[in-house]
Order: structure tokens, then C-alpha cells, then sequence
């Protein structure tokens, strides 16, 4: 019994071991993921917390300029909806990088970064593949879907 | 003729599921009659997909853009090798492409077991038809690839640009061959439970069927990083997507039960183990189809939801449950018959070797579905992102790293001092030599030197053992040095043939490395003539250029690459705008050399004042991953080679010392 008895140290050790990275790592890298409106009511809970938010780019709200800095662009999303349903409320986003090719007015994107003052300030923008593309079951990310500044 | 297309599906359906029903009632009433009809269906299955996919095929050859999935995914301008590939470019399309795989499969096992194995091949057949049955009723009452339009379509919307790359024309058929063939050493478990013939034949008989699988899901896994890093432009070639993920869970746990079985082969313990090991593999192909098709989770590369995930989910059910149950039911028969040793043996290594791939492959698991399982216990998705599977998978890779270097030469049941300090010497000096040379080459992180040290101490181990055996060879046959080689892999392709799959996996922890501990990143936005500098390297962004085709137009930014005040190269990231359908990609520009990728991205760019952001990577050791899928496949290709003279001679390849490791 006794080299079992070994055995099952050496196992627990390391599964306690692998639970413990976990653990660690969930504290270190875990962010809120929400759709727009899931976002809208909680919003000034969420101040200065990294989060995830999943909307859509409104028309007419894109202002762009290219300095030695790089792209800065601010923009507003909105929630999904039809393309004749009125935008609803919208959530100011300012942003400095590389903009994903498939970036848009009236795209689907997702901005992870920061809610500070009323503005997320996003430091990623992953943008979603048109409709008309089906995923590919292998992958098929949108080019410079992981842009990030 | 387009009209045998939708037949030749109907006809797969109706043939799988008169398989199925005939193997278990031959197998029940024992029916030989009965087992030789379904034998013959799995055949006609064949037939008939192959039948299927031809006329698709074909549709898509001379563009008939009457078919929804031939307007969707091609177009009269695309390329004749993308043409091609636009049979699996798409979902329906990439359903067939898995019957096809998965009926010829089932067609070589139904021909390689005429006279064997005919207490098992009933059910075996009757498991992949099974599966064959669900894939097939996919396609013909959810998503029929034959689907015609109201009216034919003038011309196609094209392939998906990203997936118009050398890379994705490769990526998915291996992806697929790997999981659908672990299917095979499924099927074979579980009519081992179903018959309770367990011994390890089901094992022996798969054996090959496993690395055939494993082989082409590590190709396929590598190939879709290569297609990342060549195509999506951030720098890297791994991001733990969950389709990365839902790729590489199988794979670890595959990689498990290849090691396990070797333990009930040699030890006949493990038994229990092996056929979890071998349901959680299966299990994890069919789950990560769920999860790419599904939209359950958030990822960049699943937005659109098919409607296809509840019959997925569904079915993950009902065959786990099934297994699950045959599992419990023979659990008596799958008593062990050895015991554990000791903790400094063979079989401890093996053991841990598995819980680390496992506990890999868990913890992925935990952080792919984590939005999920949060939003049901809190109401609140939260996703993880690259630094937890980092943080989590870092650690416990370097221990596997460790093992793989302990392993092939400790020994068997218990080791002593003696033979620890014996087999050791030289990898533990290797290794040590390893660390302290990446020491003085300048790196002082303390991860570096761990894994640099590790690699080595497993290079040290492969070397060994390569040179004990030669030198055996050399001693008793005098043989000369690349003969003693060639004959010892040769007389033990298992063997030598792991060892190079070890060196290829060393070869791409070498990148992993190189790219995670050593990787320079730089964004600049500068105008014509003004550059900058990236390790040693100087770049001068030389202004933008433009070219024009019919099926694209480019746009370049001129960037001269100079070492020094010598230039060296002109690179030319670019960024494609394609016209049908209007779609910009970026294209990312290359330089590798052997020990470092220079990798460029035009960011974004002004038109009017031609300034341009360009971002810089510089990926030291990144080729390894390239390098080390060729030793891999060179290895794999060892292990299976079919051996019928080496059983007839005898091997020489023990030599003592790797005699008394063995025994």
C-alpha cells in the first residue's frame, strides 16, 4: 500500500497544483463579456473595470484621423437590430491602433477595454466576419480581428 | 446530373442505418449472413458518398451557380486549387468532406478485418455507421449541400479571402482526417465493451489507426498556426481561441492514450484508463465541432450561429452516455493485472505524463467554456483570455517537457541509483550545459533558462539513446556508424521512430519558447523615407505602391530592410482589397532567416500624405515550428512503416544498458 500510498501524494500534489494555476490564472485574466444591453444598465457599476462589450458600429458615428501616433478613431455602438429599427441608446468608444480591416459602420464588433468617464476606452477591437460568410469549422477569424494597440 | 447528388446522400442514409441495424442483430442473433450484408452496406455507404462528393465537386468545377453552396463559396475567378478547396470551405460542404473521411474509413476497416476480428467488426461497424447515420442526416434533413436557388445566380460571392492560402487548403482536410479517425479506436473500444473480448487486440488493431489520427490532427493543429501567422497578421500563430482549442483538446488527450496503451501493452495495466482516455478523445473531436458550429461561446472565428450546435450537444450525449454505461457494465473484466512499483519507474513516468496532458487538456477545456459555466452559476459571462491558458499551460509544459526527457529511459518498475545515475549523466549534463549557454547567449529570464535547460535535457536523453544503440550495433555486427543507424531505426521503427517524434515535439518547444520569452514588437507611423530600428535591424519606409488585377488590387508600402548601413531586402507588407466580394485583407510580409522572422504589417496608411503605420515583429526561433513539423512527420512515418522484414530477423538494438532499462 505504501508505494500507492506514494503515488496518490504525487497525483494530488500535482492536481492541486494545476488547481492552483487556475485559480491564479481566472484572477489575473478573467473580463465581463456583454452584449450592449447587458452593458447599459450596469454600466456605472463597471467603471475603470476591464470588460467585453459586444454591439454594433452606428451609422454616422466614425470620426478617424491618422497622425504619427498611429489610427485614432471615436465612434459609438450600438445594439443589434434590424437595419430599418431605430439605434437605440449608444455607448461612446475612443480608440488609438491598428483598425481590423473588416471594421465598419454597421458592423458587428466587440471592444475590450476600460469604461472610464462615459467612454470605453477600448484597447482591442475584434470585428465580426460580414453575414454572408458562414465560419469555417476549421477557423476563419476576420483579418486583424486581434488588432490591438 | 446534379440530381444524383441529393440521391447518392439520401441513398448514405438509408445504407448506415441498415448497417447498424443488421451488425447488431447479426452480432445478437449471431448471424454471420446477417454481418456480411451490413459489410457490404458500409461499402455501398462509401460508394455512394463518393458519389456525392464528386457531383459537388464537379458543380463547383464548372461553376454551376445554381447550387446556394456553389454561388456561396466560389466564383468564376477563383483559382482552379481554390475552386477545390471550396468543397470544405463551407459548412455543408465541410460535412460531406467529414462523411467522406469517416465512410472511407470505415470501408479500409470493413477490407483490412474480412478474416479477423469478427467478434469485434460487428460492432465496430455498427458504431461508425452510427456516426456515419448522424453526419448523413445532417446533410439531408438540416443542411443539404444540394440546396438550388429560386434562381441561378449570375455569378458567385466568392471564397472567404482568408481562407484563400496555401495554408487553409491543407488545414482543414488533415484537421479532419485527425478527427475523424479517432473514431476508428473508438469504434474498436467499444466493441471490445460490447463483446467483452478485452484483451489488447482492440489495441493492437488501432494501434495504427491512433498515430494516423494523432499524426494528422498535430499536421492539421500546425498548419492552421502557420495559416494564423502567415494570414491574420498579429504577430503570432496562437491566440487559445476556442477552435484552436477545440482542436488541441483531442490531440492532448490522443497524446495520452498513445502513451497508456503502451503501458496495457507492456504491462497490461491501465485498462480502465485507456478506455476513458479513448472516449474522452472521441468525445472531444465531436464536442469541438459543437463548439465551431454552435456560437455557444464568443469567439472571433464562430460568430455566425448554423442551429446546427443542439444536435451536436445532443449526440455528444447519447454517445457518452452509452460509453459510459458499456464502461461501467464491464468494469470487473478490466481488473489490472500488475501493480505500480515504484515512484521512480517507467510506468510513473508514463502516469504523470498522462495526468499533465489531461490536466492540459482540462484546464483548456475550463477556460474555453468558462462564459459559459459562469454565466449559469453567476448570471455574468466572463472570459478568460491568453494570459490564464498561458499561465496554466507554461508551468505544466515544462514538466511534460521534463518527462518526455525521463521516460524512454528510466526503468521498467523501479529504478535504483545506480541505474538513475547511469542513464542520466549525460542528459542531465546536456541539459545543464543548455541552460548555462542560454545564460551567457544573454538570456537572464529565469523561464528561459528553465526551458532552455529542459530542452536539451531531452535532446540529451534522444541522443543517448541513439548513440547506445549504434554503438551496440557497432560492437556485436561491425556495422559502420550510418548502417548501425539505419539498421537500428530500421529493426525498431516503434521505437527510434518516437524518439524522432520526440525531437520533432522538442523542435517546436523550441519555438513556442524562442517566440513566448524572446518576441520584439514595434508600431510606427512614419512618413516616405523616415525609418526605424527593430533588433538589429534598420527600416526605411520607402512610400506605397499600387497593382491592379482582375480579381484584386494591391496596395504596398515599400520598406527596405538594412543591416547596418548595407540594405539587405525590400519587404512589401500589402493590403489586398478584393473585389468580389468587396473584402480588404492584410498581407503580411516575411523575412526568416534561420534563427529569427523578421515579420512586417501595414497597419493602416494615408492616402493623401502616404504616411503609414507599419508594425514590426521580430520572432526569434519561430521556423522551428515548421522544422519540428517535419521531424514529427519523418518520425510518424517511421512508427507506421509496415515492418515484415525486421519480424523475421532478429534486432540487435539492445544493448545492455538499454537491456536493463527494458527489463
Amino acid at each position: 500500500m505504501n508505494r500507492y500510498y506514494k503515488f496518490g501524494v504525487g497525483a494530488s500534489l500535482l492536481v492541486a497544483a494545476i488547481g492552483y494555476l487556475m485559480y491564479a490564472g481566472l484572477q489575473q485574466s478573467s473580463t465581463y463579456y456583454f452584449t450592449l444591453e447587458e452593458f447599459l444598465p450596469r454600466k456605472s457599476e463597471l467603471g475603470g473595470q476591464g470588460v467585453r462589450v459586444a454591439g454594433r458600429v452606428a451609422e454616422g458615428s466614425l470620426w478617424k484621423q491618422t497622425s504619427a501616433k498611429g489610427t485614432e478613431m471615436t465612434f459609438a455602438i450600438g445594439d443589434f437590430k434590424g437595419p430599418d429599427e431605430p439605434i437605440g441608446e449608444t455607448v461612446p468608444v475612443a480608440f488609438t491602433g491598428i483598425v481590423p480591416d473588416m471594421f465598419a459602420e454597421g458592423r458587428d464588433v466587440i471592444i475590450e477595454g476600460r469604461y472610464v468617464d462615459g467612454t470605453l476606452h477600448a484597447q482591442q477591437i475584434m470585428t465580426s466576419c460580414p453575414s454572408k460568410y458562414e465560419p469555417k469549422p476549421g477557423e476563419a477569424a476576420p483579418p486583424g480581428a486581434r488588432a490591438s494597440n | 446530373m446534379i440530381e444524383l447528388g441529393p440521391l447518392a446522400i439520401n441513398l448514405a442514409f438509408v445504407l448506415s442505418a441498415y448497417a447498424v441495424v443488421m451488425s447488431l442483430v447479426g452480432a445478437w442473433r449471431r448471424r454471420p449472413d446477417f454481418v456480411a450484408s451490413a459489410e457490404h452496406a458500409v461499402l455501398a455507404v462509401w460508394a455512394a458518398v463518393l458519389v456525392a462528393v464528386a457531383m459537388l465537386l464537379h458543380a463547383l468545377v464548372i461553376h454551376d451557380f445554381r447550387l446556394e453552396y456553389v454561388a456561396a463559396y466560389s466564383s468564376s475567378t477563383l483559382p482552379l486549387y481554390y475552386t477545390v478547396a471550396a468543397l470544405w470551405g463551407g459548412q455543408k460542404g465541410s460535412l460531406l468532406w467529414w462523411l467522406l473521411i469517416l465512410s472511407s474509413m470505415s470501408a479500409v476497416v470493413v477490407l483490412q478485418n474480412r478474416h479477423k476480428n469478427r467478434d469485434l467488426m460487428p460492432y465496430v461497424m455498427a458504431v461508425l455507421m452510427s456516426v456515419a447515420l448522424f453526419f448523413s442526416a445532417l446533410l439531408v434533413f438540416i443542411t443539404p449541400p444540394f440546396e438550388t436557388l429560386a434562381v441561378a445566380a449570375k455569378e458567385g460571392r466568392d471564397l472567404n479571402p482568408l481562407l484563400q492560402n496555401y495554408w487553409m487548403t491543407i488545414h482543414p482536410p488533415s484537421l479532419y482526417l485527425g478527427f475523424v479517425g479517432m473514431t476508428v479506436p473508438f469504434a474498436f473500444a467499444m466493441a471490445a465493451l460490447a463483446s467483452g473480448k478485452l484483451g489488447d487486440v482492440w489495441i493492437r488493431t488501432t494501434r495504427r489507426w491512433t498515430l494516423f489520427a494523432w499524426f494528422f490532427l498535430s499536421l492539421g493543429n500546425l498548419f492552421g498556426a502557420l495559416w494564423a501567422y502567415e494570414v491574420l497578421g498579429w504577430g503570432g500563430y496562437w491566440a487559445w481561441d476556442p477552435v484552436e482549442n477545440a482542436a488541441f483538446m483531442p490531440w492532448l488527450t490522443g497524446t495520452a492514450f498513445l502513451h497508456s496503451v503502451m503501458i496495457q501493452e507492456k504491462k497490461n495495466m491501465l485498462k480502465v484508463w485507456n478506455m476513458v482516455l479513448v472516449i474522452l478523445t472521441f468525445g472531444l473531436t465531436i464536442f469541438g465541432t459543437f463548439l465551431t458550429r454552435s456560437g455557444v461561446i464568443s469567439s472571433v472565428h464562430s460568430f455566425t450561429q448554423s442551429g446546427l450546435g443542439p444536435f451536436f450537444l445532443s449526440f455528444l450525449g447519447i454517445i457518452l452516455t452509452i460509453a459510459i454505461a458499456l464502461l461501467i457494465w464491464r468494469l470487473p473484466l478490466l481488473r489490472s493485472e500488475n501493480e505500480l512499483d515504484s515512484l521512480l519507474s517507467r510506468e510513473s513516468a508514463f502516469l504523470f505524463n498522462n495526468l499533465i496532458l489531461v490536466g492540459i487538456a482540462f484546464a483548456v477545456f475550463w477556460g474555453t467554456v468558462f462564459p459559459v459555466i459562469s454565466e449559469w452559476v453567476r448570471g455574468v459571462k466572463i472570459t478568460v483570455g491568453p494570459p490564464f491558458f498561458n499561465r496554466v499551460n507554461a508551468p505544466l509544459g515544462l514538466v511534460l517537457l521534463f518527462l518526455m526527457g525521463v521516460g524512454p529511459i528510466i526503468a521498467w518498475r523501479r529504478a535504483t541509483w545506480q541505474h538513475l545515475k547511469k542513464a542520466f549523466r549525460w542528459p542531465v549534463a546536456t541539459g545543464l550545459l543548455g541552460g548555462i549557454g542560454c545564460f551567457v547567449f544573454g538570456a537572464h529570464d529565469y523561464w528561459a533558462v528553465l526551458a532552455f535547460s529542459l530542452i536539451f535535457f531531452v535532446l540529451g536523453t534522444i541522443v543517448t539513446e541513439f548513440a547506445r544503440g549504434m554503438r551496440a550495433r557497432q560492437l556485436m555486427v561491425g556495422e559502420s556508424a550510418p548502417v548501425a543507424l539505419a539498421r537500428l531505426i530500421g529493426k525498431n521503427r516503434r521505437r527510434y521512430g518516437g524518439y524522432i517524434i520526440h525531437l520533432g515535439v522538442v523542435m517546436i518547444f523550441v519555438a513556442i519558447a524562442g517566440t513566448a520569452l524572446f518576441r520584439q514588437e514595434k508600431q510606427v507611423t512614419l512618413n516616405p523615407g523616415e525609418s526605424f530600428d527593430i533588433g538589429g535591424y534598420t527600416l526605411r519606409y520607402n512610400g506605397l505602391e499600387e497593382r491592379d488585377t482582375p480579381h484584386i488590387a494591391y496596395l504596398m508600402a515599400n520598406v527596405g530592410v538594412f543591416d547596418g548601413a548595407k540594405q539587405i531586402d525590400v519587404l512589401k507588407p500589402e493590403k489586398r482589397f478584393y473585389k468580389k466580394p468587396e473584402q480588404p485583407t492584410t498581407e503580411v510580409a516575411i523575412r526568416s532567416s534561420f534563427s529569427t522572422d523578421l515579420y512586417l504589417v501595414l497597419g493602416s496608411y494615408d492616402g493623401e500624405t502616404k504616411m503609414a503605420t507599419i508594425l514590426a515583429y521580430l520572432n526569434p526561433l519561430v521556423g522551428f515550428l515548421y522544422w519540428g513539423g517535419l521531424v514529427l512527420a519523418v518520425g510518424t512515418f517511421v512508427v507506421m512503416w509496415p515492418a515484415p522484414v525486421a519480424a523475421r530477423e532478429p534486432a540487435y538494438s539492445a544493448a545492455p544498458a538499454a537491456e536493463e532499462a527494458r527489463s
